[in-house]
């Protein structure tokens, strides 16, 4: 098995042609965009955002997301007391959905980004296949977190019932779809291909061909 | 090393980077890679004409979606109802700049983009039109992919309807109609687009000309 790097070759990542790397930088032959043969700071930069991404997650979990005026009254709620809310209210299919898009899905990103960093970082390459597996799942998962952000956006503008019951949009809303774009961000700078350099225990030559 | 000639034969997979020659597929195959698994190269059934009626299909569905109001919430005699177009307006009202701005984003403006993106590459090749200025708008089409949160805003859509049910009276309106119809014709569009196809071909006609 032989990758592109050994080979001296370079896969643009817009067009996905395959380039001869005739230096570190490179124009793509096809579609003229700059590229490198691997992500340049790869693990830094997704590290960085990885980072910023938790910091962020702090604040949106400790102000409130949403605050409901009911007859002049307010009552404001973070993620997780809103979350409590609902299951008060008997309506546990959504409180399962809000609790995985904003608690569980970020804190999956942040922390399983950290642990592909820190694999490749070490250089252990036991289960390269798992883990660009799930390198896949996370990079998939990265806009549903977004979900809270668009009901409090809904609600926001549906429930404008004057007097009788307003919705307004707290603080922790911004820093929330902070989390949500950092992680995105970090989930983009990770080279997978990383997880798969100097690995040459696995010889299978020919692609599979699917019908 | 390896020359030019034969660079266009090969092509890498985008996980792994390991190396292949490019296959020969009919219509409807796909090839695999045999280290991770990720799909290599892909000939869709009827591209062109697929993505040419999904994109005009899904930019009729665009006005509606959009104007239309979604859901609608009854409480104490009172009634409101609000549209895409309300959520922005009225997140801007309440001093939510970022938030509005990228629902505006990821629920309208990406979509629409990626609707008249694929419009017009389809139409070009429809009618043979190609010319090289097309790589450069391929590329920047690609950029736009994972940032399209139509579907996370349909469970969001779903979610606060959960909520409202609980206690006000709810009503649905055209507009989730219209909004459900777009979403599926922007998903399959990206599925219908082959990428591969469009980049070969534009390799073809574009670059071998200038040569």
């Amino acid at each position: 098995m032989k990758t592109a790097k050994e080979m001296g070759l370079g896969l643009c990542p817009e067009c996905r042609k395959v380039n001869e790397m005739l230096s570190t930088q490179q124009r793509c032959s096809r579609c003229g965009s700059l590229f490198f043969q691997r992500k340049v700071n790869s693990l830094q930069y997704t590290l960085a955002w990885n980072i910023a991404a938790l910091i962020a997650f702090i604040p949106a979990n400790l102000y409130p997301i949403m605050i409901i005026y009911s007859l002049g009254v307010p009552e404001a709620s973070t993620i997780l007391s809103g979350i409590g809310l609902l299951i008060d209210h008997n309506l546990y299919p959504i409180a399962v959905v809000i609790f995985t898009a904003s608690i569980i899905v970020p804190l999956i990103k942040i922390v399983g980004l950290f642990f592909l960093v820190l694999k490749v970082h070490l250089g252990q390459r036991l289960k390269p296949k798992k883990h660009s597996k799930l390198y896949h799942v996370l990079e998939f998962l990265g806009p549903w977190s977004m979900l809270d952000v668009f009901v409090v956006a809904l609600l926001v503008a549906v429930v404008e019932l004057g007097f009788v019951s307003t919705v307004e949009a707290g603080p922790a809303i911004n820093y929330f779809t902070l989390t949500v774009i950092f992680t995105m961000i970090a989930a983009t700078s990770f080279d997978p291909r990383l997880l798969w350099d100097e690995d040459d225990t696995i010889e299978i030559d020919k692609p599979k061909e699917e019908f | 090393m390896v020359d030019q000639a034969c660079t266009s034969e090969l092509i890498a997979c985008q996980q792994c980077d390991a190396l292949y020659k490019q296959p020969c597929l009919n219509e409807g195959q796909k090839a695999e890679c045999g280290r991770c698994g990720a799909t290599l190269f892909e000939r869709k059934n009827n591209s062109i004409e697929r993505t040419f009626s999904l994109s005009i299909a899904g930019l009729l569905f665009l006005t509606p979606a959009i104007i239309l109001p979604i859901i609608g919430v009854t409480l104490a005699g009172q009634f409101h109802n609000a549209s895409l177009l309300d959520c922005i307006t009225q997140l801007i009202g309440k001093g939510f700049y970022m938030i509005a701005i990228l629902v505006f984003m990821f629920a309208i403006a990406v979509p629409t983009v990626r609707l008249i993106g694929a419009l017009y590459i389809s139409y070009c090749f429809k009618f043979n039109k190609i010319k090289p200025f097309l790589l450069h708008f391929f590329r920047a089409y690609h950029q736009l992919d994972s940032w399209s949160m139509l579907n996370v805003f349909l469970l969001a859509i779903i979610v606060s309807m959960y909520k409202l049910l609980d206690d006000t009276e709810l009503s649905v309106d055209y507009g989730l109609l219209a909004f459900v119809l777009l979403l599926l014709c922007s998903t399959l569009v990206s599925v219908t687009l082959d990428q591969d196809y469009v980049w070969q071909t534009l390799e073809k006609e574009c670059l071998d000309e200038n040569s």
